[in-house]
């Protein structure tokens, strides 16, 4: 048996790397260190046999009397968000040599976001959860318009921050009703409540809905999704990959939390909402990624597009749906990293997130151009990429729980994203470039490309060993 | 776990191995990439020769089984097997992939990667019909449709850039369809298995419900259907024939159809035969739809690759015409067409890209005369219209009688506008090869060049399995026959 307090060991770890970038920066000072970013990127590989060693122990833990707690899907997400912090990092290193701000606050904050997310995915209290939010989306705030020169970074920011509030603020609401008609902020309280209820208290319906629209405001959900593709086509591009994928998992860690795990037995004041929300989100991404010429805006869409689909799977919430959640994360986060790994070594030599400024790709560096074909690929779910079977696992798990139109519409929308996403594929094959100069990438570069596309490989091929730790992962929900 | 070790999985796995082969091979290398491929296609084919020369008539059945658990979580399970049916439609994929490889021996632009999309293709295909579960054959159909994306998006010519756009489009949209309908056929079942065999026995016993059978039926018909391509779902076939490279048409037209036509007669009919007794008097009426609509369209063009897009379109209707019928005659009829038409249109598209590839120009009145010029390759166009207008002495004339025959007593009215549609096929193939290949030459091909020897090869191996299976149609309808009793036994 271990000792309690080594379950929060990851933390404790990021926060020590945390504190000696600080110190670190402190003393280097202005000029850009070149040891910063690979300190932050090697400081975090640590994590994984943490991760590895506390999941391997498993059970449900409760520290702090209740407001932390360890479980299998805590460390499952933690997991997720090491994977997308690294990548953020190894991006902003790159990214840190174009551009003359980028110094070692710049990693730091990525970190703190980190941090921010473990705890939020540890929480088991209400308060605890609004805070590891708010220490993740003010961290966020600044990474978003961290090119203070640059208008558009600026712009971004603000847009953030303003409907970024707006929605804690409804989350903090809805948490004080549902403190209200409940007297709780201790999830393992309201669970029990929540299945002896008899009622449906209104002012509870109340509660979930307004926490719901603090979610899919993160989730960019139709109808909070207005701020996605200006934040995302504003923001730094390492910045931009970490919203898409680490914010996005949050987003729907949360939703699994609160709406899975506490207020199943209320599921009819929320799934027809999430039906509707998942059916019409899909939609909407899908459709308005057709036109974009901005490859980040491009992105923009699509990601509204996949939260979505991730949305199909918490409406089916028995196993299998709540299952594909995680399959589906986790091979989107492997699909998205390798598209914004090519995308930053692109802009970066070309100076232009245009579309067109990918053309004939395949000419200049083959490498670069197999990769994202084989991410949008993977995006639009052919196989054998790992976007396929999470896109089969929610299509199946929606068909289970009835949901036949919702399905079809899942089912169509792979039609539509495989459209635009092969105007880009043609874009990369079959058009001539401008400048035919091939594209040089650095090591750590080509290496995280090559470990997100063994991810996607292995995920689209080899699919029972990670459905097993999906469906593990969903365990102590129910 | 265990490793796919067995004779089907190696016929499967083999050019996806050589695909990724290729990768490694260094930039500029195209002759060790023209080798690797040329090795990684033979395989197959000789695998596939020694299934059908193997295959034991007696047992009939699914042969050369493997099985590996995959998911089991959800029932899925990695299986491949051969029977009669796809034991035939497995050595015409590996006849048409052979001979395209050797054909693409003409490609000049980007050797490499055209190969590695191309194997990528073949392997695909081959999966699909060597699949005995719904998962793996969803999967395999799917890897199939898309490499086609780049193959003719970049090797292709004309409108290539519409044409791929709308053939992958209408492909994925045909098979997302069908993945709804395979998906609430494995929900309503119960049985919690993708395993083709297993549910094939299960539902034998404890079928769906008939109204559910009658309106899931549809999701699968027309899913699959576009890829047969049914009436109205065709238009992608025509262009996508007529702007891919003549390797990528000969296996297109010659295979990739008949996967649409094999999934209905192996997922549809067999796991819904409730649906397919509801909903089979429609597909008959497609099919003459298909038929007389491909036929009428083929008359009026002028440039021969759309000519011979449109006629495929038009025979595909014979098949699901037998498959219709619902009777061993029928079915045997359609199976052996299938065979039949996918090597005769190999070789015409063989032949076609042989003087494309020197005319740069496909319009037939621009041609004339060409049998003066280049005997061999006219030769060979002339015996593949022949084949297809129906000439006895060849395998598509023998599975045609069969269709007419089954569908004498069961559609007769179809039976009689699908008679009439072989009068559409001679008119169109006839004038094409006198427009074509027969007047005075035309000056501006005087220059033209015949195969050389080693061209002659896969355009031979073609010819001599139109001309073996015509000749002797029995040797494949015996094994053609082991399999429709198996199937009929479900529709009863």
């Amino acid at each position: 048996m271990m000792h309690t307090l080594f379950w929060i060991l990851p933390e404790v770890w990021l926060s020590t790397i945390i504190f000696l970038l600080l110190a670190l920066d402190l003393k280097w000072g202005e000029e850009k260190h070149p040891l910063m970013g690979l300190i932050a990127i090697a400081g975090m590989l640590p994590l994984f046999p943490i991760l590895f060693l506390l999941a391997k122990e498993g059970g449900s833990h409760e520290l702090f009397s209740g407001m932390f707690r360890v479980d299998t899907m805590a460390l499952f997400f933690k997991g997720i968000f090491t994977v997308s912090g690294i990548v953020a990092l190894v991006l902003a290193r790159e990214f840190g040599k174009a551009v003359d701000r980028a110094h070692g606050e710049f990693y730091l904050l990525f970190l703190i976001a980190v941090l921010g997310m473990f705890l939020a995915a540890s929480s088991a209290n209400f308060l605890m959860l609004f805070i590891s939010l708010e220490l993740v989306a003010i961290t966020l705030y600044v990474l978003v318009s961290y090119l203070h020169t640059n208008l558009q970074s600026l712009e971004s920011g603000l847009k953030y921050l303003v409907l970024g509030s707006l929605s804690s603020a409804l989350f903090l609401y809805g948490i004080a009703f549902i403190y209200g008609t409940t007297g709780s902020l201790h999830f393992e309280t309201i669970h029990a409540m929540s299945l002896r209820a008899q009622t449906l208290p209104a002012g509870l319906v109340f509660g979930i809905l307004l926490v719901l629209a603090g979610i899919l405001f993160k989730a960019a959900v139709v109808p909070f999704q207005i701020w996605a593709p200006d934040v995302y086509q504003g923001a730094p591009t390492p910045v931009t990959a970490f919203l898409s994928v680490g914010s996005k998992a949050l987003a729907f860690l949360v939703a699994l939390r609160i709406l899975q795990e506490l207020f199943l037995p209320f599921s009819m004041a929320w799934n027809s909402v999430l039906v509707f929300a998942s059916g019409a989100t899909i939609l909407y991404g899908n459709l308005c990624a057709i036109p974009q010429t901005n490859i980040k805006r491009f992105m923009a869409y699509s990601s509204i597009g996949h939260a979505g689909y991730l949305l199909m799977g918490i409406t089916a919430g028995v196993d299998i749906g709540s299952a594909a959640v995680s399959y589906y994360l986790l091979g989107y986060l492997f699909t998205n990293l390798v598209l914004f790994l090519v995308i930053t070594a692109v802009t970066l030599q070309t100076g232009s997130d245009e579309i067109k400024s990918f053309a004939g790709l395949s000419k200049r560096s083959p490498f670069l151009a197999a990769a994202m074909f084989i991410g949008l690929l993977s995006l639009a779910g052919v196989p054998p990429m790992a976007g396929f079977f999470g896109k089969f696992l929610l299509v199946l798990s929606a068909l289970s729980q009835g949901y036949l139109t919702l399905a079809i519409i899942g089912a169509v929308a792979v039609v539509i994203s495989l459209y635009y996403y092969l105007r880009v594929v043609q874009t990369l094959y079959a058009d001539e470039p401008v400048d035919a100069t091939p594209i040089k990438i650095g090591t750590t570069m080509k290496m995280s490309i090559v470990a997100c596309l063994i991810g996607i490989f292995v995920l689209g091929i080899w699919q029972y060993p990670f459905l097993a730790i999906s469906i593990r992962s969903i365990q102590h929900i129910f | 776990m265990g490793i796919p070790m067995g004779p089907v999985s190696a016929l499967v796995l083999s050019p996806i191995i050589g695909a990724i082969l290729l990768m490694m091979v260094p930039q500029g290398r195209d002759k060790w990439v023209r080798w690797i491929a040329t090795a990684f296609t033979a395989v197959p084919l000789l695998i596939a020769l020694h299934c059908v020369y193997h295959y034991d008539k007696v047992l009939g059945g699914y042969q050369c089984l493997e099985k590996i658990s995959w998911i089991p979580t959800l029932g899925i399970n990695y299986q491949v097997g051969l029977d009669g049916i796809s034991v035939v439609l497995v050595l015409l994929h590996s006849l048409c992939s052979f001979t395209g490889v050797l054909v693409s021996y003409r490609v000049q632009k980007r050797v490499k990667e055209y190969y590695i999309f191309y194997l990528l293709l073949i392997g695909g295909v081959a999966g699909v019909f060597a699949s005995l579960d719904l998962f793996f054959f969803y999967l395999f159909y799917e890897m199939a449709v898309i490499p086609m994306f780049p193959l003719i998006g970049i090797w292709g010519s004309k409108d290539k850039e519409y044409a791929t756009m709308k053939l992958t489009l209408y492909l994925t949209a045909g098979a997302v369809l069908a993945l709804i309908g395979l998906s609430i056929v494995y929900l309503a079942s119960g049985a919690q298995s993708f395993d083709l065999i297993f549910l094939e026995r299960y539902l034998m016993q404890n079928p769906l419900p008939t109204q559910l059978q009658v309106w899931v039926f549809p999701f699968l018909l027309f899913g699959f259907g576009v890829i047969a391509p049914m009436w109205p779902l065709h238009s992608w076939s025509p262009l996508g024939h007529a702007s891919a490279p003549s390797a990528v048409s000969m296996l297109h037209a010659g295979v990739l159809m008949k996967l649409g036509s094999y999934a209905i007669l192996r997922i549809a009919m067999q796991l819904l035969p409730a649906g397919a007794q509801f909903w089979m008097p429609w597909v008959a009426i497609i099919a003459i739809m298909n038929i007389l609509y491909g036929g009428f369209v083929a008359m009026a063009q002028k440039d021969i690759k759309f000519t011979i897009g449109y006629s495929s379109s038009s025979h595909m209707g014979y098949v699901l015409l037998g498959l219709a019928c619902m009777n061993p005659v029928g079915l045997n009829g359609a199976v052996l067409l299938m065979f039949a038409h996918g090597i005769m249109t190999a070789l015409a598209f063989a032949a076609i890209g042989h003087i494309y590839d020197q005319t740069h120009t496909r319009i037939t009145a621009e041609w004339g005369g060409l049998a003066r010029q280049i005997p061999f390759v006219s030769t060979l166009f002339i015996m593949a219209a022949m084949a297809s207008s129906g000439l006895p002495g060849f395998a598509n004339f023998v599975s045609e009688l069969l269709i007419f025959f089954a569908s004498w007593n069961v559609y007769r009215w179809s039976a009689l506008a699908a008679i009439f549609g072989i009068v559409t096929t001679a008119f169109y193939m006839l004038r094409t090869v006198r427009t074509a290949f027969f007047g005075p030459l035309n000056p501006k091909w005087a220059e033209l060049k015949d195969a050389t020897n080693f061209e002659k090869i896969p355009y031979l191996i073609l010819l001599a399995a139109l001309m073996i299976v015509g000749i002797w149609p029995r040797s494949l309808l015996e094994i053609i026959s082991t399999a429709t009793p198996n199937i009929l036994a479900h529709l009863k």
